[in-house]
This record gives structure tokens, sequence and C-alpha cells, in this order.
């Protein structure tokens, strides 16, 4: 079981991260995630421009196996997607915080922020 | 925790990720489903299917038990013969699929995981019925069940038996002794590769077979299978699964086993299937496979031009295409080979193509 924690990220309960870049945050799933879904061969993101509610079904990530829904960590407006997942959707498995991102969100309330676990609070989930 | 297998010490140590399934804790993986499925299609992988059931079924009326209860005529089958078939209730739906084996003077059966039970008791209650002069006998807890299948797999199993694989025949059964412990082999498997089937008892006997065979197959980078490679090996060949392709009532006719009835035998719902095929208006299971993106799953509805004409009841990727496949019960009639539908994945339609059946083709891996 791979568990690496980045500790300048923010994390949910439902194994998300979350890197907060000024305006926006960039979103995905953790090492942990990646490695209990095992093969990803399918992600399913939302449309560019959808208002999401956190908590929403934000998008949806398949192994071979099973269906996994994804939450949106924080309210906002999807502006970018990762079109890469498209055609290799292993780089979640290989690379989830990096070029494994899912979706870019421009943030709706900063406070919603603060409510998200910091590494150290991750960590003493797994 | 469910029941575990004999060899679960042995898939611990070789890092198996576990799954409940029908009651038992089983392997569902031990490297990834891709790359465990790739592997019994190009070289050989071992899979632990000690969940499954066996039953001893003997006596003067053995094979006529065998023959009022399916829908296969078991007298056609001599020693050292085995055959694919059905058990149906008098409503002709499917209680459970089964491979026999005529072995000695008697036949074992190989329901389903979690089915000796309801089996056991199905075909006593039958014996009385019936008054047959025969014995049923569920052995399903003192049988360790592993198959070896993919290519190489006969090569592997081979350096491994005492009897010469060459001569065991597709669906021939035979008792043989692997790493000089005795067992039953059939040339069986649920994979649609070549491959064997061993019913081993006592259970320890299997965890020294497992690993004989292991380090046989060692130099054609042999691999132990879980069931989640199971499950995508066996759609692409469209067989069934219970609890998917037959639940809730389905019949043979339904499940595209026209094929494995014999209609020159009595048995038990013959009339009600009889009926079925002459009304004709019935679901048939139809293989699709996605033309693009996303993944059908069980349960997931199947429209043509706006109207649901069927649902889906087994849907995976396939490791081999990549792309999705699935199995779904469609309207009588509305469909053909060729001809293209929408499978509702969430709120979505992923458009998918009517095809023959198997996905992947016998000569798949030599393309």
């Amino acid at each position: 079981m791979s568990d690496e924690v980045r500790d300048e990220l923010k994390y949910t309960e439902t194994h998300e991260w979350v890197h907060v870049k000024g305006n926006t945050a960039v979103v995905g799933i953790t090492d942990h995630a990646q490695s209990e879904l095992t093969d990803i061969v399918f992600a399913e993101l939302p449309d560019v421009g959808k208002d999401i509610l956190k908590g929403d079904e934000l998008c949806v990530v398949e192994s071979v196996k099973s269906v996994s829904e994804i939450y949106a960590p924080i309210s906002g407006k999807v502006i970018k997607v990762n079109g890469d997942l498209e055609d290799t959707p292993e780089i979640i498995n290989e690379k989830p915080y990096d070029d494994g991102w899912l979706v870019e969100i421009e943030i709706k309330n900063k406070d919603e922020i603060n409510s998200l676990l910091n590494a150290e609070k991750y960590k003493g989930l797994l | 925790m469910g029941i575990t297998s004999p060899l679960h010490e042995l898939h611990e140590e070789m890092g198996a990720t576990f799954t409940e399934f029908a009651g038992f804790t089983m392997p569902v993986q031990f490297s990834s489903i891709k790359d465990e499925h790739l592997s019994v299609r190009k070289q050989v992988g071992i899979f632990d299917v000690s969940h499954m059931s066996n039953i001893w079924i003997s006596g003067k009326d053995a094979a006529a038990l065998l023959t009022k209860t399916t829908i296969e005529d078991a007298s056609r089958f001599g020693l050292g013969k085995s055959q694919y078939t059905a058990l149906t209730r008098e409503d002709g739906t499917i209680i459970d699929d089964t491979i026999f084996m005529h072995i000695d003077d008697r036949y074992m059966i190989i329901p389903n995981a979690g089915m000796s039970n309801p089996v056991t008791d199905w075909l006593k209650k039958q014996i009385d019925h019936f008054s047959l002069d025969a014995t049923v006998e569920n052995v399903s807890r003192d049988y360790a069940i592993i198959a070896v299948q993919g290519p190489y797999s006969q090569q592997v199993l081979q350096e491994t038996t005492d009897i010469d694989l060459s001569k065991v025949g597709f669906f021939a059964c035979s008792p043989a002794k692997v790493a000089d412990k005795e067992c039953i082999v059939s040339h069986t498997g649920y994979t649609g590769e070549l491959g064997f089937e061993l019913q081993v008892t006592p259970l320890e006997n299997g965890v020294s077979i497992f690993k004989e065979i292991m380090k046989a197959g060692k130099n054609k980078g042999i691999k132990p299978i879980g069931l989640g490679a199971r499950d995508t090996l066996r759609l692409e060949k469209c067989f069934l699964l219970a609890g998917n392709e037959f639940e809730g009532g389905r019949t043979p006719l339904e499940a595209n086993l026209s094929w494995a009835m014999n209609w020159d035998h009595d048995f038990i719902g013959k009339d009600a299937l009889l009926k079925q095929k002459e009304e004709g208006d019935y679901q048939r299971l139809t293989c699709l496979q996605c033309t693009g993106k996303g993944i059908p799953r069980q349960g997931m509805l199947v429209e043509q031009d706006g109207t649901t004409i069927g649902v889906v009841s087994s849907g995976s990727m396939s490791p081999c295409l990549n792309t999705g496949i699935a199995m779904a019960y469609l309207d009588h009639d509305v469909v053909s080979i060729g001809d293209l539908v929408n499978i509702k994945i969430r709120n979505k339609f992923a458009e998918a193509e009517v095809v023959k059946p198997p996905f992947v083709k016998k000569d798949w891996s030599e393309t």
C-alpha cells in the first residue's frame, strides 16, 4: 500500500488532495487512494465551466473492477480539466500528485480551504 | 472475514489483496488485474478456486439423477468425460451452472461458490421425488481446486504430473498424480485458453500442488491469478457468471445455452422450456462492445432510439481490447450483429456495437 503524503498540500477524509494556487485550487486523489483503486482505466471529468458545491460528485475514476466517485473538496467553478487522462488514465496511478491531477477549480469560498485537513492530520487517518 | 481457502497463507505470502465473494475470502489480485489477465492469455497463470463447490453423485441411478436435473443427458458421457451443463427448476430457470465429470463409477459436479448446500438439497429432494437409487455427498470443504490456464499451461502442468496430458482431450477428465499427490485432472477452464483444472483432497495437498506448479512454471513466467482477472478473462469469452447472467430467473434459452441443451431426454423444466422455445419472444444474452470511452457495468440500461431494450448483466474494461465490453439481456428481435445501441452510464450514453461472441478470439495472443 502506497502512502506518500505531501506536506504542502491540503487533504480531505475521502482521500482527495488540494493544491491552493491563489484564487484557484488543483484537485487530485492521494497516493493512498490510487493504490486502493489499482489500475485506473478510465476517468470521467466534469465539463469546464461547471459550478460545483463542496461535497458534490466532481468526477468518477474507474479501475477494471470498480467505480469510484470523487467528491468536490471545495465549492467553485471548474476552469480546467486534465485532458491527458482521456488517453492515459493510468498517470493517476503513476503520479497522483503531479501529472495525475484531475481538475482545477476557481475558489468560491476561501473559508472552505481552512476546513480541509493538513498533511499531519491526513497522515493520521491512514 | 469469510471462509478462507486452504491456500490462504500462501496467498498472503505472495502479496494478494483479498475480497469477499459468496461468503469466502479469496484473492482478488496479486500484481494487477490487467497484468494477470494478459499473463494468462500470453503465457500461463495459476488460480486458486477452492471456494467453488464439490459434490459426489454415486449409485446405480447417478447418471439418471443428473439426466433428470440438468439440460444434458449424462448417460451420453462415458468414463473420463465431462460436460458443462445447467440445473433447472420446473419453470425452466437456471439454479446453477456446473461441470460434471464421470470418474470411476461416480460423477463429480462443481457448482458455484456458495451453492453447495442449495444444490445438494435440491438433488436429494429429486432422489426422493423420483425414487432414484443414488447418493449425493457434499465434499466442498474437503477439496481444494486449482486451475492452470494459458498457452503454456499443458507444458508446465506436464512437468508435475504422471499422466500424459496430451491424451486428456478437451473436456476429458482423469485421476492423476500431480506433485506426487492424487487428484482429478480435467481439461476444462473458465478462461477460454488451453488449460486444466485439478480437484484435490485432502486440502493440504492443494498447497503442495500449487507450489510445485509455480516452481515448474517459473521459466514460463507463471503468475498467481486472482478473482479480478478471472472475471475479465471469462467476460472476454462471454462465459456466464452466477449472480450476473442468471439470478432471479433466467432460462438456458435466454442465457444462450441452446448449444448445451439436449432435448432428447426428460428433465425438470423441459415443458416450460419447450413452451418458451415455441413462443420465441424471450430476451437474449447479447454481447456489446463499446465504440468509444466509458465502461459498462452490471445493471446499466441499454437503449436504442430512445427506448430501453434491456439491461447489462456483466460489464468491464477488456484488458485485451482496451475497450468497454458487456453482456446484456436484450429484448427479442430488436438487434442484429453490427447494430449500434446506447448504454446508459450514469447520466451519459456510451455507444456500443452488437458483436458475435467471443469478444476476444482464439488466436488473439498471436496477433
